[in-house]
């Protein structure tokens, strides 16, 4: 697994103003960890590679979104853990 | 007995058999008959497809309606099978969580 | 008196959404005419495929499909935002249509209020 400079955990829906800022502020060595409502971005077209792009897997099951992602972009809760951890820091959108 | 709450309501849907219904019902002073039992099945599919006991008497007799139509589907029918609050009642029996909009 | 409930935030997120359909039950009970629009983020409401036990919830999914039972007249998706998050008639729970958001619709019932 890479490891990121940032790690982005964004929770908020696409029309939330912080969504965009979020987006916006994700440098070319961050990373992108979708959880609860930041879940719905994987129905858009994001402008991030998807080594870089994750999303927590049961918030994706909630919402019915499980095959909108590939296996290896999904983390489980000790996954978001590990991704954490491995970031310089972490920035709770 | 399976764990229950302070209103008899059981703690988890998955603990519930027909002779803990039974069990429930006694302390209402129910003898269950067939009647009671389709009433008791239906409510435990409908749990099982919406995962909410229907939330008040009245929305209790609408899908009663529903399913078996007017004859069933009225709350003088209900009443008389499960006496004081026939949804909180039937739900306590039926092993499902305690109606939301009942008090 | 007819009512719409507009509910426009995402599903699983805040309660505001659930006592939305909880007010929409309640009418129904009364059998109020009352009909749910789902617009924004909130069409993510009507997506098949819901699995909330993880996030230990009741699936959205599953609570909505009892309010046609309980007499909602219909549940309702604005076609801007199904575009949005790419949902065709197909990917939403039977019973709902997809429908313009817009005083064509709104000027059809007496009453229309948001969640939350």
């Amino acid at each position: 697994m890479i490891s990121f400079k940032t790690l982005h955990i964004l929770n908020k829906p696409p029309e939330h103003s912080r969504f965009s800022l979020c987006l916006a502020a994700i440098g070319p060595e961050d990373g992108l960890l979708l959880t609860e409502n930041g879940v719905l971005a994987v129905t858009q077209r994001l402008a991030i590679h998807r080594e870089r792009c994750f999303a927590l897997a049961p918030d994706l099951e909630a919402r019915g979104l499980s095959a909108h992602l590939s296996s290896d972009q999904t983390v489980s809760f000790d996954g978001m853990v590990g991704l954490a951890a491995s970031a310089q820091n972490v920035i709770s959108w | 007995m399976p764990e229950r709450n302070n209103e008899g309501f059981l703690e988890s849907a998955e603990h519930w058999n027909p002779k803990v219904a039974e069990v429930i019902a006694r302390e209402d002073g129910i003898n269950l008959s067939d009647n009671h039992w389709e009433i008791i099945r239906f409510l435990r599919v409908f749990y099982k497809q919406h995962e909410i006991s229907p939330p008040s008497n009245r929305l209790f007799v609408k899908a009663v309606k529903e399913a078996f139509g007017e004859a069933k589907g009225n709350s003088i029918y209900l009443m008389q099978l499960f006496p004081g609050t026939p949804a909180k009642t039937a739900c306590r029996i039926a092993g499902l969580p305690r109606p939301t909009n009942c008090l | 008196m007819s009512t719409l409930i507009i509910i426009d935030q995402p599903p699983y997120g805040s309660w505001d959404g659930r006592e939305a359909l909880d007010m929409a039950f309640s009418l129904a009970a009364f059998d109020q005419p009352v009909s749910l629009l789902f617009c924004g983020a909130g069409v993510n409401w009507l997506r098949k495929g819901q699995d909330a036990a993880k996030v230990q919830q009741k699936s959205i999914e599953r609570n909505l499909s009892a309010a046609p039972i309980f007499g909602v007249e219909a549940l309702l998706a604005d076609s801007d935002a199904c575009g949005r998050y790419g949902l065709a008639e197909s990917d939403l729970l039977e019973h709902a249509i997809i429908t313009d958001f817009g005083p064509e619709l709104t000027n059809r019932f007496d009453h229309v209020a948001f969640a939350g």
